[in-house]
């Protein structure tokens, strides 16, 4: 799906730019509400996002190893997203989680500090020393994600494809440049291969035209070729949802089928804690289709798979 | 029992409670089999405790053989098939088989030798399996004779084998994940 990630100098007035474009493009505007909405669908709460926050301002160097990881549990989180449905992303490291992603636009807010300021003084009824205090806590806060989940320097002007200077643009005039930018480049029109292509870093193998979404499909699929198990890969698509004009607007595509088992096999290498959406659909799947024999296999379905054939320890080295 | 070599976490079924339900588990083969002399071809290596111990208890005559499939582990190239490493020394065809497995999990091994064994038309064709990992189960195995019923755990010991390890304990025991490389995932 199409993703469009926003980079904003604090007072640059980039949320409300983003929330205009998302509603134009009929985007998931996913800011800091958003996340908490969907966090409660996860094993995550409001709470550990605050951590994280808190932990992304503070001054120090580093973040502990429990706070990176609940970092990285809302980036996968916001991933999962984005193989589901169209998206504009306000930072989060999104200019690093989807860097070389087809299919995205990397947008970037900036405007000289005075205007900013006065910006955030007028939404925020600040006093000036107030209002600075916090523009410099939100750029740290931004530039710290990208720092460290990704490696990234966040004023590193080649990580946006587009940026806006808004002391000079209106909101609507900015709206229309973002939604020109993603309709010229045609990121809604890229397609999944070549989004998946781009961002599995691992060589993808090909059989009988089907190219896998990650190295776990593409582990499996040997397994089941080793042992003649014949295998279809995504198959069928199942719609589980339609608007009133009829149009699906949900639908789920399990990875294999197998012919010879009548099987459907969803493997799904998201985290435990993010499997909730996943295994929602395909509640909703076996409601739909009670003839459909479908099974999840599990990040750790597929690790102890691995490890019984003592290749666990060899796969978790390869990955890193 | 107190003597777990390094990375037993915990001994899952012993070797009085496998015993036992050997002694059962060859009570009801030797009725299903009265009079028939089945051929028990066991799947090497993770029958051989296994099926020398059940063998031991029937009380009907039958032959023996083994079959060994390679392995998952040693095809680390980008493409590959399994192959029959050791395959039968006589002929099934017409014979009572029994095939005999350490373990069933994914079912992927013993579906193989089914459709292997099935080709080569024997008059019936049974699965005993010590232990059934149901939880795993990817292919259909119709499972005539099973010793237990397995969690979903790392289970070596009496011929299950880690990295051909551990197939000597005369129990079942739980591996750690320390050893397997499940607790990095």
């Amino acid at each position: 799906m199409a993703v469009i990630t926003v980079y904003r100098e604090p007072g640059a007035m980039g949320k409300e730019v983003s929330a205009r474009v998302a509603g134009h493009l009929g985007y998931c505007l996913v800011d800091r509400a958003r996340l908490v909405q969907l966090s409660g669908e996860v094993d995550l709460d409001e709470a550990r996002l605050i951590k994280v926050e808190e932990a992304i301002s503070g001054r120090g160097a580093e973040i502990d190893a429990e706070t990176e990881g609940y970092a990285r549990l809302f980036e996968d989180l916001i991933a999962q997203l984005a193989e589901e449905q169209d998206l504009v992303v306000l930072e989060r490291g999104a200019q690093g989680l989807f860097r070389n992603r087809p299919g995205t636009l990397h947008v970037r807010f900036i405007a000289p500090r005075k205007f900013r300021i006065s910006q955030v003084k007028e939404r925020e009824g600040l006093t000036g020393r107030k209002a600075i205090s916090l523009i410099r806590a939100g750029e740290r806060q931004r530039a710290r994600y990208l720092r460290l989940l990704h490696h990234l320097d966040a004023s590193e002007p080649t990580l946006y494809d587009l940026t806006l200077r808004m002391d000079r643009l209106s909101i609507e005039q900015a709206c229309g440049l973002i939604v020109t930018a993603a309709r010229e480049m045609g990121i809604s029109q890229t397609p999944r291969e070549k989004i998946v292509e781009n961002i599995v870093s691992q060589p993808l193998q090909k059989r009988s035209g089907a190219r896998y979404v990650n190295a776990a499909e593409s582990e499996f699929a040997r397994f089941l070729s080793f042992y003649h198990i014949p295998f279809q890969y995504e198959p069928r698509t199942f719609p589980l949802e339609t608007d009133p004009d009829g149009r699906t607007i949900e639908a789920f595509t399990p990875d294999f089928y197998l012919p010879d088992q009548d099987l459907y096999i969803e493997l799904t290498t998201l985290k435990q804690s993010l499997v909730t959406r996943k295994n929602r659909k395909v509640r909703k799947l076996r409601r739909l289709y009670p003839e459909v024999n479908i099974r999840i296999f599990y990040q750790r379905d597929f690790y102890a798979l691995m490890a019984k054939y003592g290749l666990l320890s060899e796969m978790v080295s390869d990955e890193r | 029992m107190n003597d777990k070599p390094n990375g037993i976490v915990e001994v899952l079924i012993d070797r009085e409670t496998i015993g036992q339900r050997i002694v059962e588990l060859a009570r009801e083969i030797s009725t299903a089999y009265r009079e028939r002399a089945p051929l028990m071809v066991g799947v090497l290596k993770g029958c051989v405790l296994f099926m020398s111990d059940l063998v031991r208890e029937l009380d009907i005559p039958v032959e023996m053989d083994f079959i060994s499939l390679m392995s998952y582990a040693d095809m680390r190239g980008p493409s590959g098939a399994a192959r029959i490493t050791k395959d039968l020394d006589c002929v099934i065809e017409g014979r009572d088989v029994i095939l005999v497995e350490g373990i069933i999990d994914t079912g992927m091994t013993a579906g193989y030798l089914l459709r292997n064994l099935e080709a080569r038309r024997p008059r019936s064709l049974r699965v005993c399996a010590f232990l059934d990992k149901e939880v795993r189960r990817i292919v259909r195995i119709p499972i005539a004779f099973r010793g237990f019923k397995a969690p979903d755990r790392f289970l070596v010991g009496y011929g299950l084998d880690f990295r051909q390890l551990y197939r000597n304990l005369p129990y079942v025991g739980v591996l750690s994940d320390e050893i397997t490389g499940l607790n990095r995932r």
